[in-house]
């Protein structure tokens, strides 16, 4: 008899234990996740950066630094000014004393454009451009000293382009010959990056061999990448010019560039049309796309979004002056674009609409499940000492095994 | 009718205050002053020197405060922020030919840099501070120029100078990059500095691409500032920006070499020589001007073949709008001529011809054509001693640098004038920076003059050494020679061992091996100064109050290049492959040997054919036996005996194995260990 009320009264408490474990357990996750989701949905799309990488030493790698001035061309061209682009070259080809052509590098065999025209603002160059500086740009974690026109100083409304290009394999890409980056450090510095809200979205595009697979690792949210190639695939150059005496431009970003240069900053293509505009045939690749991190539909992102600096305009009914009450609070969230400042607006705003949504919920529920629950999230937010939490698990969760054990005989 | 009278009246009053305020600006007089001057020269190996000067001016912030309007504000910043006293940043692509385009001159004095970067700055700031000043400073100025002068902030990379470099004063830190790469990502910003930028003016004359197809160019950044001086004439910052270029003018049909002297040198024209025209002056210029210069030794040249030519009596072959001297002719008439005052050289005084812009517009271009009649042969004034440097020795481990002084022509005349104590000498200095991984041995020091060996104490007036520590900072060494008059040839030889760096600090490219950066030779007892005939107009001049500046000839050897010991860089990775396949080979091979029990498994094997349920007993069976330190024995003991047939075989295999193993273990000790 006492057996039996013994093993009850176990039941029942191991029930309960259960269910309050599970019931931590989910508002935790729910709290996290509105958070996270109040957040990203509350900013908007402010300002466009660009990352563009040539990782490529020594002459014969010519194409690498046209690659990558072209796009810098472009970017520059579609309107993102020359201090939100980071340009690393990591040789100086323009003046080499190989270059037939001082002071200018082509990217075509018709010498028509040159893309080393008067205006070039080289952030890094050289020696500098190596695995360590690319990680610092990436997760601004810079030395005091290093100057403003070397960092990347995006926040959470910033598009960012990230382009690189120069030789790689599987799952890594070459810096200068001597180093590699590799997916896993790529992917890490992305997820470092938003978790220190540096993006709102970002688009990696690589032109390298098997570029698919610098990819495999990225898991943040809010990443769009394209490469050139497939994984065992090699990614080709276009045509070699006879003057220079190397090959000049690569196929992936000859195509690229050609689609772009049809447009203007007023044009509407989207993303999808051009990630469609890359022909296997010609590129001799298989261009690959991954978009699984990605929310929006390609369809509808305009590619000025990314190589671009072009803005959703906010219509307001007034002037400056007249904005008030709800309507001011929405806004200054939305056009704030300094970052520092906007920041700590940002996570204010965010933990205070939590909190709100928690006292809303604490007023109008009237079940007391959800009042019980609420009060035990807002005890689990009071503990501060998280060790003591675990330990108290711990010790809740031995006597549940002592209990199966002796249950299960 | 009372309203225009009234404005009427107002206009007066206006004016006369405008005036009057004017007039009080006028006695103030402490402006933000800019000047821009070209000056170009003939060198006589058929190539043009043109030389732009640029100087901008502010009156010290106490008097005239923060706000400018053609001083650059960066370098405002840049000189409060860190307390810069003088700086001098030089951007320079190939080598100055101090034996072709002149080593005596203010030009090749001051501007003639060594390839790369190279950068000095001293800083009012107490002396510990320094070194972070200097950090900060190196970063300020990459962001600012676009280049990897932050590579300067390592202390392995910058010294501290002791009075052998431009009699430098305390606070002082010097530093150059020589692979840096220069191109037009570094004259842009600097361009920008400008207040036209390349817009207008003579600094629209930049064309990238002919800028920098020139035998040499050299952009340079000199700062002085009187900002934080207690004491004395307070001048403000004055901002000096010179871009010195070399360049050859394409003669076509003319190019047969230049050997024999009755070649007549190119013709050259400033779109010939830029490709582009200038059209009037920077208008927030206070003086614009274009010098062209001809040497003392050209001119007196010239003068001679007019006196031949008046001999042989020839019309006059001028064309109608141009302006023609006995060997030359130019298409445009200069606004003045100056002659050069009291000059040192035997050959003569130099001339300059001025062009004033202020007289062109846009829709009267500046065209300077130049054209010789004549073919002319001369020679640029040169240094009393021609330095070089080299490098001794073979192999990968020792070798020794040498620096050579060799007696230019000149200086035989320089002697009889330095005759004026009881021992004639000449005193050159020598300031030299090495890397730490170039380990000099200052003390195998070995002086030799005229080919024969000295003793050092007896050459070597002063001496100041400062040894370099591993990966911390470089060797410095100052030294004042005291050469006899007549010296003929002196050299310097001291002797390193190469070092070793670590596998991660080696550049990508270190097969092309390392740079020791210039040395600079310096003649204080000479001095480069270009004194040009003195009015009223010329003190305006920045120019030419630079060239007539008393400044030491100087002048910066050859960059030597030692290629170091570097590693295979892919070995390690060789190595590690290599290694753990032999190690993977041997553990498994040893394992499987030592474990592996052929007639157990089939036993094994058996049993569970038999028996493919209550696995759980069995295991528990096996731990109780094993617990009980017995050997296990299975519930159904049914064939345990067709090993022994097999037993010869497993231990031939598992002898065949021990010494396949014992054998590659052994020849890997052999090989490897």
């Amino acid at each position: 008899m006492i057996r039996l009320q013994m093993e009850r009264f176990f039941k029942s408490t191991v029930i309960l234990s259960l269910l309050l474990c599970s019931i931590c357990l989910c508002s935790a996750i729910a709290s996290s996740y509105s958070s996270s989701a109040s957040s990203s949905s509350i900013t908007m799309h402010t300002n466009n950066w660009a990352v563009l990488v040539c990782t490529s030493r020594f002459w014969f790698n010519y194409r690498h630094m046209a690659n990558t001035l072209s796009l810098y061309r472009t970017v520059k061209r579609l309107g993102i000014p020359d201090e939100r682009i980071i340009l690393m070259l990591a040789d100086d080809m323009a003046c080499n004393a190989r270059n037939k052509y001082p002071a200018q590098v082509f990217n075509n065999e018709n010498h028509r454009l040159n893309l080393y025209g008067d205006n070039v603002e080289v952030d890094y160059r050289g020696y500098e451009v190596t695995v360590e500086n690319f990680l610092r740009v990436l997760t601004g974690r810079h030395e005091t000293a290093v100057p403003r026109s070397k960092r990347l100083l995006s926040d959470e409304g910033s598009h960012i382009l990230l382009y690189m290009t120069g030789h790689g394999g599987d799952e890594f890409l070459k810096f200068q010959d001597s180093e590699e980056l590799q997916s896993h450090d790529l992917a890490d510095a992305v997820k470092q990056m938003k978790e220190k809200r540096r993006f709102k979205e970002l688009l990696i595009m690589v032109d390298t061999c098997q570029a698919a697979t610098l990819f495999s690792q990225l898991h943040s949210p809010g990443v769009l990448a394209i490469g050139s190639s497939m994984k065992g695939e090699n990614s080709y150059s276009h045509h070699l010019d006879s003057d220079v005496g190397v090959s000049v431009v690569d196929r992936f970003t000859f195509y690229t560039l050609a689609f772009f240069e049809r447009l203007n900053i007023y044009d509407n293509a989207s993303l999808s049309s051009l990630f469609s505009s890359y022909n296997p045939s010609t590129l001799m690749s298989t261009a690959y796309y991954r978009t699984d991190l990605y929310q929006r539909q390609l369809r509808e992102v305009p590619v000025t979004n990314f190589f671009g600096s072009v803005m959703e305009t906010i219509h307001t009914d007034s002037a400056y002056g007249a904005l008030s009450g709800k309507e001011f609070t929405r806004y200054k969230i939305k056009m704030s674009s300094d970052q520092s400042t906007s920041l700590q607006e940002q996570g204010t705003f965010v933990s205070s609409n939590v909190q709100q949504q928690m006292n809303d919920s604490d007023t109008k529920g009237a079940c007391p499940f959800t009042r019980m629950m609420a009060r035990l999230h807002d005890k689990m937010e009071k503990i501060e000492d998280v060790d003591t939490l675990v330990n108290y698990g711990l010790v809740i969760m031995l006597p549940l095994v002592a209990v199966s054990t002796w249950l299960s005989q | 009718m009372a309203l225009p009278r009234w404005t009427i009246f107002l206009l007066l009053f206006l004016l006369c205050f405008v005036s009057k305020s004017v007039e009080e600006r006028e006695e103030h007089e402490e402006q933000e002053e800019f000047s821009e001057e070209l000056l170009l020269r003939p060198l006589p190996d058929r190539k043009v020197l043109a030389h732009f000067h640029f100087q901008s001016r502010v009156p010290p912030t106490e008097t005239y405060g923060r706000h400018h309007h053609l001083f650059p504000k960066a370098i405002y910043q840049l000189v409060h922020k860190f307390r810069i006293r003088e700086m001098e940043l030089s951007f320079t692509q190939g080598r100055w030919s101090y034996e072709r385009w002149g080593g005596y001159d203010p030009i090749s004095s001051n501007n003639a840099k060594p390839p790369g970067v190279e950068l000095w700055a001293a800083f009012d700031v107490p002396e510990h501070q320094v070194d972070a000043s200097w950090k900060n400073l190196s970063h300020a100025l990459s962001g600012l120029f676009c280049s990897s002068i932050n590579f300067l902030e390592s202390s392995t990379a910058y010294s501290a100078p002791d009075g052998g470099f431009r009699s430098s004063t305390g606070n002082m830190r010097y530093g150059t990059l020589p692979r840096e790469a220069v191109c037009t990502e570094n004259l842009t910003p600097w361009l920008k500095l400008l207040p036209c930028r390349d817009k207008a003016g003579l600094s629209a004359l930049m064309d990238r691409p002919s800028i920098y197809r020139g035998y040499y160019h050299s952009q340079r950044l000199h700062l002085t500032s009187t900002e934080f001086d207690s004491t004395g004439l307070k001048t403000g910052i004055v901002l000096e920006q010179t871009l010195t270029v070399v360049l050859k003018p394409n003669a076509p049909g003319n190019n047969m070499g230049y050997s024999s002297g009755s070649i007549l040198q190119p013709s050259w024209s400033l779109s010939s020589l830029f490709g582009k025209k200038v059209g009037g002056k920077c208008l927030l210029a206070n003086s614009s001007s274009v010098y062209l210069q001809l040497e003392g030794a050209l001119f007196s040249e010239l003068n001679n073949i007019q006196k031949e030519n008046e001999r042989y009596n020839n019309d006059d072959l001028a064309l109608k709008g141009s302006w023609s001297s006995p060997g030359f002719e130019l298409s445009v008439s200069p606004d003045r001529m100056i002659k050069e005052l009291n000059s040192l050289h035997e050959d003569g005084p130099s001339v300059l011809y001025e062009f004033l812009m202020e007289n062109y517009s846009d829709s009267k271009l500046f065209e300077l054509g130049f054209t010789w009649k004549f073919p002319v042969v001369w020679s640029c004034p040169r240094a009393p001693l021609h330095s070089s440097r080299f490098l001794m020795g073979s192999g990968n481990e020792r070798g020794a640098i040498a620096l050579s002084l060799i007696s230019t022509k000149q200086s035989e005349a320089f002697q009889i004038a330095d005759i004026n104590g009881e021992r004639c000498s000449l005193q050159v200095d020598v300031f030299q920076v090495v890397p730490w991984y170039v380990k000099v041995y200052y003390h195998t020091l070995q002086v030799f003059v005229d080919e024969q060996p000295q003793s050092v104490p007896d050459v070597i007036k002063k001496m100041h050494v400062s040894p370099s520590e591993d990966k911390v900072s470089p060797g410095v060494m100052e030294v004042v020679l005291n050469l006899p008059c007549g010296v003929k040839s002196a050299a310097l030889t001291i002797e390193f061992d190469k070092g070793f760096l670590h596998i991660d600090e080696y550049p990508p490219d270190a097969n092309q091996g390392f740079d020791i950066p210039s040395a600079v030779v310096s003649f204080p007892e000479f001095q480069a100064s270009l004194n040009f005939l003195e009015d009223a107009s010329s003190n305006r001049s920045p120019l030419l109050s630079k060239l007539k500046e008393r400044s030491p000839v100087l002048s910066y050897t050859e960059i030597l290049l030692v290629p170091l010991t570097t590693p295979d860089f892919s070995m390690p990775y060789n190595v590690i492959t290599i290694t753990c396949t032999v190690f993977a080979l041997y553990f498994g091979s040893l394992l499987n040997v030592l474990r592996r029990r052929v007639g157990e498994e089939e036993r094994l094997s058996k049993i569970k054919a038999a028996k493919k349920n209550g696995r759980l007993p069995l295991l528990l069976s096996k731990l109780s036996a094993k617990l009980r330190g017995r050997p296990w024995e299975p519930p159904q003991s049914s064939s345990s005996s067709s090993s022994s047939s097999s037993s010869s075989l497993i231990s031939y295999k598992l002898l065949i194995k021990i010494v396949l193993v014992a054998g590659v273990a052994a020849g890997w000790q052999y090989y490897f260990g």
